[in-house]
């Protein structure tokens, strides 16, 4: 870590050079992933601007009387200075592509590619169907015309009768159905030896599909009017989880709007490693890819393309 | 840069008579052509929701009624409860191969509930007028004496009846058992048991009478006592019935070709009597029979079998194929302490305390497709109950059998089936056979199942 520093505060090249791999962002809620690769972009490219940058290529002019002996002049070329061309780092040239994809209304880790090699990167975790943990946070007794808290009120209900039992049991039948919807969406035959072999070891992971699939469901939080649930689960998409909390209502015999989700676990990138907002600068970035480095090749290491090592897969160091 | 600017602003408001203010403005507007327009973002929370508005309130409350029955198979003999509609296609049989809610069970508390060969009789909760209904087959009058029209009893009784029982004192008799057979089913209540259908080889613990019309039997044979010992259990098998006392004996009575009445020999018993061998000392806790293999399980977690064991079901190391005589089994031992038993027709299954299922026999065991044949009891691997690094105390806590597919419920009330899937009794959505625990689509808590040959029946209660 201390070489990484030194090197930033001399040469804005060398540390363009070193930014090149996965880093791990807290995505705030109600900002778009496209918004912050723009603010990240930004801020890499500002800061890189103020380090020691490319000295402007020299203009060799050859002055004189042709005559006469000729006086070569090297001077710094203006058609290369930064007053001129603009800054040397500018925010669209850094291409930046996302590990794995986070809604306008979630928060939490994201993951994203920096450069050739994070876009390589980004695109293998993208494509391997991962598995994350999210936090769902549903209102009880409001359902709204989008499932979510910002949408028009559409009834209210009672719930002063649910437990966190009835909360429980819901959602264990919930992920055993769901579990048994992997055999349709991994297009094996269930009466096949290999179908036994998968389903014998543990959690299968859908391959040849982008249907979201849900592991597991788990109330971690239960105060009512609020409650809290943690998905684990793969390919889903904002909505899916979005509507999951109104599903679970309505098997409560009640209606509930989603309030928060936060992504807490992208496989071995924690919420913990997450750069906050306020974290978001190049010292910070730079760790960010040493660390995203060595859990991309744990990843790689461990990863099985058709079962779910939910050990290997998501404790992280 | 700025002193500039500043210098050029001035010059601006000297020149002219314009309020400063205003070309201020017009300034700070050229300026924001360079200088990006930050968007503010408005972030909804959750007030939104607990502003009063004038909308709907549903009130639900709590479910009222907490007896949910579902049952799926075979429906031409109307064992289900319910009929589909008739279909073009005659040939077709008609089946639901998914879970429905009986109709009937809306309006009776259902507490107790069994399947039989073909047919299916539930039982009320206390308090209930109507004490016993039976639906399905009824060629020998095991639901009892249903006629139309005089003297044309009925053989096959297509929705659910109440079943006449001669109770002394209808009012504060509880239903505490049922169990069905081949052609008999047995009615435990705090009277005693009360039997109806065939008795050709004494199955329904009264003398045989030769050429009896069972079906016209308008009344069904009398409560049975052994001694003054209460019956806590009973349990029927293809053409025998057992009975456990309050002391953990067990009595059997009806038919004993195979040796499945464990009296020592292999003749037809009409009398209720003691079985012995390996378990005279023990107290029997539960017993599982659906056709002539029997095992029993002690209070110590020990299983005991006799009957039929041509499919290798009582593990002998000998080639006797019928056992009369009831037996430890002992290679159960390693798999500690037994807490539920369940013996198909050719199979048979296990629960130990980790809720692990292990299996043995013929058929399909939960191995696979390639295994047909177990010597020994072998694991069903837990992930296929549920059991993974995100739920790791899944359990499975009860095992029944039918006569060639198992059903088996874990501890969230989940219920998983495996086996043949002729007439969909599986509930899976298919007709294919399983040949691993795969779980059934059922939006209810499972508390206890039900298989028969044909047709299985779940009795569940809703989450709230």
């Amino acid at each position: 870590m201390t070489n990484v520093t030194r090197i930033i505060t001399s040469q804005a090249p060398v540390v363009w050079k070193n930014l090149n791999g996965l880093i791990c962002v807290h995505k705030p809620s109600e900002r778009s992933v496209k918004s912050v690769r723009k603010i990240i972009a930004e801020r890499i490219c500002n800061e890189l601007n103020e380090l020691e940058v490319r000295p402007p290529t020299t203009h060799v002019s050859i002055v004189g009387d042709t005559t006469k002996e000729l006086d070569v002049q090297v001077k710094p070329s203006f058609a290369d200075h930064p007053a001129v061309v603009g800054p040397r780092y500018i925010p669209e040239e850094l291409y930046i592509s996302t590990g794995n994809f986070l809604g306008y209304h979630t928060s939490g880790v994201l993951v994203l590619g920096l450069q050739n090699l994070g876009a390589k990167k980004a695109k293998f975790l993208r494509n391997s169907s991962l598995l994350r943990t999210y936090q769902l946070k549903g209102k009880l007794g409001v359902a709204t015309a989008n499932f979510f808290m910002d949408g028009k009120v559409l009834f209210r209900g009672r719930y002063d009768y649910i437990t966190r039992d009835a909360v429980d049991k819901v959602a264990a039948t919930m992920e055993a159905l769901h579990r048994k919807v992997i055999f349709d969406l991994c297009s094996v035959d269930p009466r096949s030896q290999t179908a036994y072999d998968w389903a014998s070891q543990g959690l299968l992971r859908p391959f040849k599909t982008k249907s979201p699939v849900i592991y597991g469901i788990k109330c971690v939080d239960y105060s009512p009017p609020e409650f809290t649930v943690e998905v684990q689960c793969t390919n889903e998409t904002e909505e899916f989880l979005i509507e999951l909390i109104s599903k679970l209502a309505a098997k409560l015999r009640t209606a509930a709007a989603c309030v928060q989700i936060k992504c807490i676990r992208f496989s071995h990138f924690d919420i913990d490693d997450a750069l906050l907002k306020k974290h978001w600068s190049l010292q910070h970035f730079l760790d960010s890819v040493l660390d995203g480095d060595t859990k991309y090749q744990k990843i790689r290491d461990t990863i099985s393309p058709t079962l779910v090592n939910f050990q290997s897969e998501e404790t992280s160091t | 840069m700025l002193i500039d600017k500043v210098s050029c602003l001035r010059q601006l408001i000297d020149s002219s008579a314009l309020n400063p203010f205003q070309i201020l403005k017009s300034k700070f507007s050229t300026r924001s052509q360079h200088v990006k327009k930050t968007k503010k973002v408005v972030r909804p929370n959750a007030s939104n929701l607990n502003e009063p508005q004038d909308v709907p309130f549903m009130n639900y409350g709590k479910s009222k009624n907490y007896n949910r029955v579902y049952s799926w198979g075979l429906a031409e003999h109307g064992a289900l409860g319910y009929l589909p509609k008739p279909k073009r296609k005659r040939s077709q049989r008609p089946f639901f191969f998914r879970p429905l809610r009986i109709h009937f069970a809306y309006q009776y508390p259902i507490t107790k509930m069994a399947c039989g060969y073909g047919f299916t009789i539930f039982g009320t909760a206390k308090g209930c007028k109507e004490k016993v209904f039976g639906s399905g087959i009824n060629s020998d009058g095991q639901i009892g004496y249903h006629d139309p029209r005089r003297d044309n009893p009925l053989c096959l009784v297509l929705a659910p009846v109440p079943v006449y029982i001669p109770y002394k004192s209808p009012k504060t008799v509880e239903i505490l058992q049922l169990s069905a057979g081949r052609a008999h089913c047995a009615i435990l209540s705090t009277e005693g048991v009360h039997f109806l259908g065939h008795n050709a080889y004494g199955q329904c613990g009264r003398p045989i009478v030769e050429n009896e019309d069972y079906i016209r039997n308008k009344v069904p044979s009398q409560a049975i006592r052994l001694g003054n010992e209460k019956i806590v259990s009973v349990c029927c098998g293809q053409d025998h019935s057992m009975f456990i006392t309050e002391s953990g004996k067990v009595y059997a009575c009806g038919w004993g070709a195979d040796g499945q009445t464990g009296l020592g020999h292999h003749e037809n018993e009409w009398q209720p009597s003691l079985v012995k061998g390996d378990i005279q000392d023990e107290k029997i806790v539960k017993i599982s029979c659906k056709s002539d293999c029997v095992l029993a399980l002690n209070d110590k977690g020990d299983v005991f079998a006799w009957g039929n064991s041509e499919y290798g079901q009582l593990m002998r190391d000998d080639a006797i194929q019928q056992v009369n005589v009831p037996m430890h089994m002992k290679k159960l031992k390693g798999l500690g302490k037994i807490l539920d038993i369940a013996s198909g027709g050719t199979n048979c299954a296990v629960i130990n305390e980790e809720g692990k299922v292990f299996t043995w026999g013929f058929g399909i065991l939960g191995n696979g497709p390639n295994v047909y044949r177990n010597p020994v009891p072998t694991l069903i691997p837990p992930p296929l109950f549920g059991c993974n690094e995100i739920s790791p105390d899944t359990k499975v806590v009860r095992i029944e059998a039918g006569l060639t597919h198992f059903a088996a419920i874990t501890n969230y009330g989940n219920l998983y089936t495996w086996g043949r899937n002729q007439d969909g009794q599986l509930g899976l959505g298919h007709l294919r056979e399983q040949y691993f625990p795969l779980q059934v689509s059922l939006g209810a808590v499972v508390k206890e199942v039900s298989c028969g040959v044909d047709h299985t029946v779940a009795m569940a209660e809703p989450f709230i």
